[in-house]
């Protein structure tokens, strides 16, 4: 399995913290499209993407076991 | 080395020694809102040697909740945020060699601007301006500090050229439309954790102590109680046009650069002349009024009531048009006083 963190806004558009859900296998695009269509997450494509803290590509493969953070990229000053 | 910075040195990593490199230094200060308030007034009183800021708007009662260089006197007189920086910060510390300007941090204006520079802060609330500070940085290897929020949540990123990965890197991840305060709203507090960051981060670049610099990208959720520190080390792209192998600095070319921008947080669009202008505001309130207009003007700005529109507009030709956020009326409305 995996865990999934949401930060800022992406929270309160998925309606939870954090979830688990298996993504194995996937690239970080396709974890991106499923998590969109299962949480009805409107802005990932724009939102910069960590796994276990440490910054992934939408290239990147999910391995067994990895956290995945979604971090939306604000420009407020 | 005065008294007055006697509790700054007594921290070891900057010590006399680093004081002496704070007070030889040069920052740039890109926007003077909340970001620039904060990290700003926290320069100055670490005692740098020059600052430069750079803003294009003026003071609203709306920036008072946390803005912290400015009060309701600038509100009333409706004084551009360059102009009332440059007051509080002199009378802050009167040895900071401090220069304001009002203007837009076009390309053009940050080239002029960075000779002699030794670090650019980011307190811009736009991407467009953020890449060409990114640009800016790597052609002139300038280190710059990402910084921004919105609501409680808040985040920053050191750039420093030939070691870190660029904005243009991460872009592939970060389009060039951000959350806005328009959109989530701003606390205090948020404004102030990044402040914190970018100023921590800026007295490690000042004081020359690289290895003590927070290489991480850092994102945080003051309301949700959430902090992130993300690892950068994979993100640096070898092809990237910025900082990669043959970069060509994309957003200093003129065809990335809009003539129209809708500000942040309001309903307001900020219509830019292509080349800069001399003008004559006096002149320009008497023409406005002659034409029945009711204006309001001081020495930095005029302001005029047209139909539920104001302009506001300064010496370098730039004008703010409230009411819309329809770019091509704002042109319109540019075009049919000023065009």
């Amino acid at each position: 399995m995996n865990k999934l963190l949401f930060f800022a806004h992406l929270r309160d558009e998925a309606g939870h913290e954090s979830v688990e859900i298996d993504a194995a296998g996937k690239t970080v695009a396709e974890l991106k499209r499923m998590v969109a269509e299962k949480y009805g997450v409107q802005k990932l494509d724009s939102s910069m993407t960590a796994i276990n803290e440490e910054f992934a590509s939408n290239e990147e493969v999910i391995k067994e076991g990895d956290t995945i953070a979604f971090i939306p990229p604000v420009s407020g000053g | 080395m005065s008294e007055r910075y006697s509790r700054q040195t007594l921290f070891p990593p900057i010590g006399k020694s680093g004081q002496e490199k704070i007070r030889s230094k040069h920052v740039l200060m890109i926007g003077a809102g909340a970001l620039g308030s904060g990290n700003a007034e926290l320069l100055v009183r670490a005692g740098i040697g020059r600052l430069t800021i750079v803003d294009r708007d003026y003071i609203e009662a709306s920036n008072l909740q946390r803005q912290q260089l400015y009060t309701e006197e600038d509100v009333a007189q409706k004084l551009p945020k360059a102009a009332a920086a440059e007051k509080r910060l002199k009378a802050i510390n009167s040895d900071v060699e401090i220069r304001a300007l009002i203007a837009d941090a076009t390309p053009e204006k940050l080239e002029e601007l960075v000779d002699g520079v030794d670090l650019i802060i980011d307190a811009t609330d736009n991407f467009e301006t953020r890449m060409a500070i990114n640009d800016i940085s790597q052609k002139y290897q300038i280190p710059w500090i990402y910084g921004a929020c919105v609501a409680s949540f808040g985040m920053s990123f050191s750039i420093i050229p030939g070691k870190t990965p660029c904005l243009n890197c991460l872009l592939k991840t970060m389009p060039l439309q951000g959350m806005t305060c328009d959109t989530g709203g701003i606390i205090g507090p948020a404004v102030q954790m990044v402040i914190a960051h970018q100023g921590s981060e800026a007295l490690k670049i000042l004081v020359e102590d690289w290895d003590a610099l927070r290489t991480s990208f850092v994102s945080f959720d003051l309301w949700r109680n959430q902090y992130a520190s993300m690892k950068m080390s994979k993100a640096k792209d070898s092809g990237c046009l910025s900082c990669g192998e043959n970069p060509t600095y994309p957003y200093l070319d003129a065809e990335n650069r809009t003539k129209t921008t809708v500000l942040c947080g309001r309903d307001t669009v900020q219509v830019r002349p292509p080349k800069q202008q001399q003008l004559n505001l006096q002149e320009t309130a008497e023409k406005m009024r002659d034409l029945g207009y009711q204006v309001k003007a001081n020495p930095y700005l005029v302001s005029v009531e047209i139909d539920e529109n104001r302009m506001v507009i300064f010496q370098d030709g730039r004008a703010l048009i409230h009411g819309t956020k329809d770019l091509a009326q704002a042109r319109s409305i540019y075009q049919r006083f000023l065009g």
